[in-house]
């Protein structure tokens, strides 16, 4: 196992964090997340192709985990709690009272998402990935991503206090 | 709300995400010049991604929690991960009272409750100057360690009670077949291995668990925990404070 293949799995850490918060709806469960995926990146680093993208190949990773561990504590439900979730500084970065309004309806918004939208709108809106990248990692067809990305935008954006979407 | 436009929301949406090109981008510009319902769902959409976006980037400010990176930089070869994993089969208890409140169908175990010497976690108090007592003062969560006699060890998580700390660890051993689990807590008189639920290794799922960084839930403890007022499992920095105080609330 070389060291640089640990080094940069740090590196990529800030971001799957970011990734699994999305996901998890609180920082615990995400550290969880992102630390059973990295123990699972690190036993099979022989699967990783030298020259690919690690990020790509950690966001399935801890997507595919995800995945398993909601099937199992579905019952559970997820939970959000805005001050940890969100912004470990409970939303106080943000500057405007409503500002803050936003990020936790944000978070709530998300986590009321059916988990397959929420992955996909996670990879586009907050990880930045393309259409094909987030098709990639996911192993979908691209027009399933655009269709989930579509139906977690319906569904968000009213939540936000915005537009439901163009009336065709 | 619902803004009556003209263009495909998916045409649009798809131009919010930079997936066209610089020339398909530019007639858009075009199009929401004259179209204001169009104009507003563009908004919208790049108001929710940056809502989304400040929402959850707390951990890009944040540094890498230690468990994590120990996790990464101290983890052994791949061919000799331990992949922890917690869920008892059988349970014993150091009190009655204790007993009483775990609701396990136990399979007690003779050696268990004997307290076998050569264990590297046996119930009752933890010697001083031990291996396991200096594991449960200084070895953060999350970071595994292998002893000298091949077991690996690995705590858990450590959880605030009513009169100090208790901390939940596993051993792995696999040349006895063996996954112990234990919950030990600390008072004035040191720690003392309250309980410890254990399974052979061939039995358990090793595929499908990993050890967790806040510590996942043990279901049927969960009636112990709350006796002894458990909070929630301490995150890194909070360990870390503990364990400077030597493990004192």
């Amino acid at each position: 196992m070389s060291d640089q293949f640990k080094k940069d799995l740090v590196g990529l850490v800030p971001r799957l964090r970011r990734f699994a918060l999305s996901l998890t709806g609180n920082q615990a469960d995400a550290d969880d997340l992102v630390q059973s995926a990295c123990v699972k990146a690190l036993k099979h680093e022989a699967q990783f192709r030298p020259g690919s993208r690690m990020d790509s190949w950690m966001y399935r990773i801890v997507q595919t985990l995800w995945i398993d561990d909601h099937r199992r504590a579905k019952s559970r439900g997820t939970q959000v709690d805005a001050e940890d979730a969100g912004l470990s500084d409970g939303g106080r970065a943000a500057r405007l009272p409503e500002d803050r309004m936003m990020l936790a309806r944000a978070q709530e918004a998300m986590a009321a998402l059916p988990e397959k939208q929420r992955t996909v709108l996670s990879l586009v809106a907050i990880e930045g990935l393309s259409y094909k990248e987030t098709a990639q990692v996911l192993n979908l067809p691209l027009g399933t991503v655009m269709s989930r990305l579509s139906r977690a935008r319906e569904a968000l954006l009213p939540q936000l206090g915005m537009t439901k979407g163009p009336m065709q | 709300m619902t803004v009556p436009t003209v263009m495909d929301k998916d045409r649009l949406a798809a131009f919010v995400d930079g997936e066209l090109s610089p020339e398909e981008a530019a007639e858009i510009v075009i199009h929401l010049a004259d179209h204001p319902g169009d104009q507003v769902y563009v908004d919208d959409l790049m108001a929710a991604n940056e809502a989304l976006a400040q929402a959850f980037d707390a951990p890009l400010q944040e540094p890498v929690p230690d468990p994590i990176r120990e996790a990464i930089m101290k983890s052994p070869q791949a061919d000799t991960i331990v992949p922890f994993r917690r869920r008892p089969l059988a349970v014993v208890s150091a009190g009655l009272a204790l007993a009483a409140s775990v609701a396990l169908a136990a399979v007690l175990l003779p050696e268990l409750q004997r307290g076998s010497p050569e264990r590297i976690v046996a119930l009752g108090p933890v010697p001083q100057g031990s291996q396991l007592n200096d594991m449960l003062g200084t070895l953060s969560s999350g970071v595994p360690v292998t002893l000298d006699g091949g077991e690996d060890v690995m705590i858990l998580a450590t959880l605030p009670v009513e009169n100090g700390f208790c901390r939940e660890l596993e051993v792995v051993d696999a040349a006895k077949d063996r996954l112990d689990f234990g919950i030990a807590c600390h008072d004035s008189d040191g720690w003392t291995v309250e309980v410890m639920l254990s399974e052979p290794l061939s039995n358990a799922d090793l595929e499908d668990g990993f050890v967790t960084a806040s510590g996942a839930e043990v279901q049927s403890l969960q009636p112990f925990l709350e006796r002894l007022g458990a909070g929630p499992a301490l995150d890194a920095e909070a360990e870390a404070e503990a364990m400077a105080q030597g493990w004192v609330r």
